[in-house]
């Protein structure tokens, strides 16, 4: 097998922060020295360009390219290392071995996609292309909420699986659904992390209460935090504000990923 | 004239177009159907020594013997989950998944889209 790990970051439900998730703890391995890189497969609602300080007029080449047969995926690669030193936190990544694979944000390359389907072996040969040829340690995959085809396709291969949940009935019931999947596909390593837990609960006792539930490690427990919401996207939060609460949670979820052999 | 690399695409091709596997269909097979699949959806593609290798070298509470690992390719290619081109020895196996389908709502509305974001 290709010697890096694919990790893929998924939750059941949209707005729990999962983006956020992959780009901070991708942000953090790589902070390690690794070689990392980040796939957009939310084709139909991608988002994770904007914490790297890429909007429509700075991305290049895109997943949806590729997938069209216009470009190979090393074109789609967005060096995060060499060009996103512009702001705070983003700053920290300059020279680390770090690349972004972005989706369109165009709404007619997002119409196409949605009307025309897509080679899912093209998908999947990026991945492995992308892995061999960057020799990654690490493929981070951030999926679109609940299950699709790149969702499960991303699942079936992963070595890790991140899912991201809220302290909220609702996410608990879909997270049932996701832990089932991964089970049913053998993924070898499930990792959960609970996100935007209010701040006057007991996080050990959510911690005990979720891995009660699901049988399965929870990574780190995040407050819910008007710090991160004022962050806006517009920076890698861990960077900017390593001290902070959420940071130090965020970091023992990258701790996780890399203590796994 | 097409070239020997032409016609193994084509062969490729013409295999792809007759199915394929999707990941939730993973989920329900055997398990070593499933192993094997995983390995290949890695992979890509391999050569059956490479398969073979690659499965002795399987932990030794998974390892899976030589006619098992027979039986399970021959029911991954009849299926077209997997694609062999050549036999025995020489043959490549390939994973094959299934195309993503595109939206099935009327195409009036998708062309209705596409004028808007034209402007």
């Amino acid at each position: 097998m290709a010697g890096g790990k694919i990790v893929s970051i998924h939750s059941f439900r949209g707005g729990t922060g999962k983006s956020n998730t992959t780009a901070n703890v991708a942000s953090q391995i790589a902070l390690k020295g690794k070689r990392v890189g980040i796939v957009d497969t939310d084709i139909q609602s991608p988002g994770i360009h904007v914490l790297f300080g890429l909007d429509e007029t700075k991305m290049g080449r895109t997943l949806n390219d590729f997938l069209h047969g216009k470009c190979p995926i090393s074109e789609v690669a967005f060096n995060v290392g060499e060009k996103a030193a512009d702001s705070e936190g983003r700053a920290k990544l300059a020279g680390k071995e770090l690349w972004l694979f972005p989706s369109s944000i165009r709404g007619r390359e997002i119409s196409q996609i949605l009307r025309e389907g897509y080679d899912v072996n093209r998908l999947n040969e990026g991945f492995q292309t992308i892995l061999k040829e960057l020799k990654l340690d690490y493929l981070f995959i951030d999926t679109h909420p609940g299950l699709n085809e790149e969702t499960l396709l991303s699942i079936a291969i992963s070595d890790i699986l991140i899912i991201v949940l809220r302290p909220d009935n609702q996410d608990f019931q879909g997270t049932a659904v996701t832990v089932d999947i991964a089970r049913s596909l053998d993924v070898p390593h499930l990792i959960l992390m609970v996100n935007k837990a209010v701040p006057k609960y007991d996080f050990a006792d959510i911690q005990k209460q979720v891995e009660d539930k699901f049988h399965a490690p929870v990574a780190g427990v995040l407050p819910l935090s008007f710090d991160i919401a004022d962050n806006a996207s517009r920076d890698i939060f861990s960077l900017r504000s390593p001290d902070h609460d959420w940071s130090k949670a965020l970091r023992g979820v990258a701790d996780a990923v890399a203590a796994v052999k | 004239m097409p070239g020997v690399f032409d016609r193994l695409q084509k062969e490729i091709e013409d295999k792809q177009a007759q199915g394929g596997i999707t990941a939730l269909d993973l989920a329900d097979l055997p398990p070593v159907l499933r192993k094997i699949m995983r390995l290949m959806l890695r992979e890509l593609q391999l050569s059956y020594p490479q398969l073979t290798e690659a499965v002795a070298s399987f932990p030794d509470t998974e390892r899976i013997p030589r006619n098992d690992l027979d039986e399970a390719l021959a029911a991954l290619t009849s299926q077209s989950w997997l694609i062999r081109i050549g036999q025995g020895e020489k043959a490549i196996y390939k994973v094959n998944l299934r195309r993503k389908a595109g939206s099935t709502i009327a195409s009036g509305i998708w062309n209705t889209l596409d004028s808007k974001l034209k402007k």
